[in-house]
């Protein structure tokens, strides 16, 4: 973040951007120079540096831009007082002997005063004049300088003037593509107030509690803070309302991670990674074992009235889907207060709760149908997990083949393959098999995949018969050929169904032949 | 029941009634209003005879306080003004005339929890000082890395205004100190986000040139008692001189002067851009960001206002009104830090500026207040409040135009000591426009005589 005079920015009809550094040939130049004129004065006094970083900003530039730059590579500097001579004690000694009604008023006077204090100290003239004033800011010493690469410098300038510029916001709002845990975290510790909503994808608006009587820019640093946290995240977008205090005018910023991600400098720290060992060892365990099922970290949250749930991790099979929380110290009222938010919501969660760290005695919780809640002591057990996963795919299935058997299709193509067909009303292929082969649609046969219309059954039926009667045999290959051409998929459960069988010869299909069972 | 409780800065009422304080806030589904209204809202509940459960205030531990502070009678007739206009009003007294016992005096009377707000880091020390004097208890402090929240606690603009949300609901009287500042747009926040039903303003200075001053009685309550500096003087302040003294810049400084002045106006003059007032400067060095030339012209006419302010003839005439004032306890101003450092360094003489460390700036004051160390020069930073007990002669070597700076500064002489006589120089440049910022100060203080 950089002092507010130096905020470059460009405004036009009412939108408000900052003046990105671009990575470009020319900017990369004075980046490199400035970080040079750094790395070269190691040792010396600030004002000397300050002297050659001014030469930069009478080159032409932007003063604004070369003052920035420099702004941070003082933050990668150590200054430090030379220290040899204590200044203050230095001065103190000078004060001393000018106090009451002494003064150095002439140029004879002022010799006479330094000297004595020279040799009171025992070094000469030259050293009291020089340490005089040696603790001024100007007068530190660069003692030791982390440079960056001058891409670097010029994210890290692009983020601190994109962060300057939300100073001024009243209001920000964001979409992320994950880091929502962090991001919440983040929200709730800086003091903001958000809004969840569904807008072609999870936005958060961020404000502040006195934001409702009027528009300030009290909450704007801490909106600030929050956006390395957005930007860390693979893909963004940050629309704020900026309020130009020059003309008081409310003017919209908007930045999006497709134009501006290269532009930025990602936090180091902010790297998604497991929040705990615990997590970490649970989503390896589960994934060896459950693989049928996939698993999310940090999926997108959960809107549940005005407020959001944000699970550690979903996990997804055919249409079904449950959340997963980890819990480590809890109490009773959080559990209480989870069930709250469940009820207003139409999701599944498995919440899994550490015993060794219940801030209180385990009360009997009322059960609620949505929320499972799985104790577990040192290490999370995934038997009990994959259980009630199994009972959730069974209850889910269950519900599913009911939807789909009060659906009562009638179907008139020549197949209807399970799985596509479960795709297209959102729930999974077994559900729609064990519907139809309850009450098997009218004019069709039941297959392993697929329902057939008999109609096709018997063209096939046709079509290899003639092959039989031609060549008096019929290779598998060519069998298969012919039943895929009428869009069946599931050969083999085909020619079982009409009565042939495989005979093969060897271990290569090629070979084998089709012949009546 | 109804619910009313603090939050970062704001009250939430959660029932089934609202209040026409409040605002239905959908983002929580509660009513939310401003802390200002605390007291009107507990109020309205009452009269409307609904019950609520007021979970608002946090008050820290009470202390006995103990109440040995003597007013003067403009002092009392002050306090009385304040007292009848409902514990709440802004005074306006001159700079030395006693504004921190008038406060003091107000917490022992209320003997509740109370906030004092200071814009400065300086004023935290003194005024935790006068606590611990005639209160007889230990003040927290809130600011320049303290967070120390007491009975009394004194805090700076800055972190009373950061840290609203927090400690909005601490207390139930806040006096602001140099009150002039509440009015800008980020502090006015304080006085809305801190529920203290009773608020006192102190100042010196109430008016603002940008007028936003007429923001502040709802703030803080109206302007209830003013006394003039011409009021108080040789009763109650000391008596006191002002005297102009011109010098002529070098030749060499002269030529530099005209020289870079040209630059300047010669661009207005091509732009035709005319500055009048300090909004048209404000939007001029807006410009200057994007306008290689304008930036040019501004840097000339800083140069050469730099070679007024700083002029060698000055210095000449610094070093004889030294001699002749050998005796006095004597303060030195200047406005750019840059000449505090060079006539500290020709003279010797102690300097304070921002950059000077918290501890040799008290050692400095401290010394000064004992009378041993004798000339002390400064930039801005003892402007406002600071207490130096008596000097009695100041230089005013370069200033602003302000008016208020000129108050202050003519303040820090007139602290009452018997037998005292103030004497306040300005040394200005001939020639120069540093003769109209002189003559703009000035005259807004005649006026108001």
């Amino acid at each position: 973040m950089l002092p507010s005079e130096l905020l470059a920015v460009w405004k036009r009809k009412g939108v408000i951007w900052p003046r990105y550094a671009k990575l470009s040939d020319d900017h990369l130049e004075v980046a490199a120079g400035l970080i040079e004129v750094y790395k070269s004065h190691v040792g010396e006094k600030k004002s000397i540096i300050k002297e050659f970083t001014d030469e930069v900003e009478e080159k032409g530039y932007d003063y604004r831009f070369v003052r920035g730059l420099s702004f941070l590579l003082d933050r990668r500097s150590l200054f430090k007082c030379n220290d040899k001579i204590n200044a203050v004690n230095l001065r103190r000694k000078i004060y001393h002997a000018t106090a009451g009604a002494r003064l150095a008023t002439t140029p004879e006077q002022r010799r006479r005063i330094v000297e004595a204090v020279a040799s009171e100290l025992k070094v000469t003239a030259e050293t009291v004049e020089e340490f005089f004033y040696a603790d001024l800011d100007t007068e530190l010493i660069l003692e030791e300088f982390e440079p960056p690469s001058p891409v670097e410098l010029l994210q890290e300038y692009n983020l601190s003037l994109t962060q300057t510029l939300l100073f001024d916001s009243t209001e920000v709002r964001f979409t992320s593509s994950g880091n929502w845990q962090r991001l919440f975290y983040s929200v709730k510790k800086l003091g903001l107030i958000y809004e969840a909503y569904q807008d072609r994808g999870f936005w958060v608006k961020v404000d502040g509690p006195a934001s409702l009587f009027k528009l300030t820019r009290r909450y704007g640093t801490a909106i600030a803070k929050l956006l390395p946290v957005i930007v860390s995240s693979p893909e963004w977008t940050v629309e704020a309302k900026i309020l130009w205090k020059y003309t008081n005018e409310i003017c919209n910023f908007k930045m999006e991670s497709w134009k501006h991600h290269a532009l930025l400098r990602k936090p180091k720290a902010l790297i998604p990674s497991f929040d705990s060992i615990v997590e970490e060892d649970f989503a390896a365990r589960f994934q060896a074992v459950a693989t049928k099922w996939l698993l999310r970290r940090e999926p997108e949250p959960v809107l549940a009235g005005k407020q959001v749930i944000i699970p550690d991790f979903s996990l997804e099979k055919e249409g079904i889907r449950v959340y997963v929380e980890i819990v480590g110290f809890w109490t009773v009222e959080y559990l209480l207060r989870k069930i709250e938010k469940l009820k207003k919501v139409d999701v599944d969660m498995l919440v899994l709760v550490n015993e060794n760290l219940a801030c209180e005695k385990l009360a009997k919780l009322e059960k609620h149908p949505r929320l499972n809640i799985i104790y577990y002591r040192d290490k999370i057990q995934l038997a009990p997990i994959l259980h009630y996963l199994e009972q959730a795919s069974c209850e889910v299935k269950a519900k599913q083949t009911g939807f789909v058997r009060d659906l009562s299709v009638v179907f008139t193509e020549p197949v209807v393959n399970y799985e596509e067909f479960a795709a297209r009303i959102g729930v999974s292929a077994e559900a729609v098999k064990a519907a139809l082969t309850e009450k098997p649609p009218q004019g069709y046969t039941m297959m392993a995949n697929e329902a057939v219309r008999k109609d096709v059954l018997e063209q096939i039926q046709r079509r290899l018969e003639e092959q039989i009667a031609r060549e008096a045999r019929l290779c598998l290959s060519e069998a298969v050929k012919a039943i895929e051409a009428e869009g069946v998929k599931d050969a083999t459960t085909a020619l079982e169904v009409l009565g042939y069988k495989v005979v093969w010869h060897g271990i290569n299909s090629e070979k084998a032949e089709v012949a009546k069972a | 029941m109804m619910r009313l409780w603090f939050d970062k800065g704001t009250l939430l009422l959660r029932g089934e009634a609202g209040t026409p304080y409040g605002k239905w806030d959908p983002r929580v589904g509660c009513y939310r209003i401003k802390a200002l209204h605390y007291s009107d809202v507990l109020s309205y509940l009452a009269e409307s005879r609904l019950p609520f459960q007021d979970d608002v205030s946090n008050l820290p531990p009470s202390q006995t306080l103990k109440d040995v502070v003597e007013l003067r009678p403009y002092q009392n007739e002050a306090l009385g003004k304040w007292r009848r206009a409902g514990m709440r009003g802004i005074l306006v007294l001159p700079t030395a005339a006693g504004k921190t016992y008038i406060a003091l005096k107000a917490t022992s009377l209320l003997k509740t929890q109370t906030l004092i707000v200071v814009p400065t880091l300086d004023l935290i020390d003194q005024w935790r000082k006068r606590v611990a004097d005639y209160l007889g208890i230990e003040a927290g402090a809130v600011g320049g890395g303290e967070n120390n929240v007491q009975m009394v606690t004194v805090s700076t603009y800055d972190s009373a205004y950061l840290q609203a949300g927090v400690l909005g609901n601490r207390f139930m009287f806040i006096v602001f100190d140099e009150v002039h500042h509440l009015a800008s747009p980020s502090y006015m926040q304080i006085a809305e986000m801190y529920i203290a039903p009773y608020r006192m303003g102190l100042t010196a200075t109430y008016e603002r040139s940008d007028q936003r001053h007429a923001l502040l009685p709802a703030l803080v309550g109206d302007l209830v008692y003013t006394a003039k500096v011409e009021e108080l003087a040789g009763k109650h302040l000391s008596p006191y001189t002002h005297e102009k003294i011109y010098v002529e810049l070098t030749p060499e400084e002269q030529r530099v002067y005209d020289e870079q002045m040209g630059v300047f106006n010669g661009y207005l003059r091509e732009r035709r851009i005319v500055l009048k007032s300090a909004e048209d400067f404000h939007r001029f060095i807006m410009v200057t960001g994007r306008d290689k030339r304008a930036r040019e012209a501004l840097l000339a006419r800083n140069r050469a206002v730099k070679v007024a302010l700083n002029s060698e003839a000055k210095l000449a005439l610094l070093a004889k009104l030294l001699e002749a004032h050998r005796n006095k306890k004597t303060l030195i101003f200047t406005l750019h830090n840059d000449l505090v450092y060079t006539i500290s360094r020709r003279f010797l003489i102690p300097a304070i500026t921002y950059q000077t460390p918290k501890e040799e700036r008290r050692e400095i004051l401290e010394n000064f207040r004992a009378g041993d160390y004798r000339v002390v020069v400064t930039s801005q930073v003892l402007d406002e409040g600071v207490d130096v007990p008596d000097a009695s002669v100041g230089f005013m070597l370069s200033g602003t135009g302000s008016t208020r700076e000129y108050i202050q500064r003519l303040g820090r002489l007139l602290r009452k000591v018997e037998g005292k006589q103030a004497r306040l120089v300005e040394i200005v440049s001939k020639e120069t426009m540093e003769v109209r910022m002189s003559s703009r100060r000035r005259r807004k203080t005649k006026e108001e005589a």
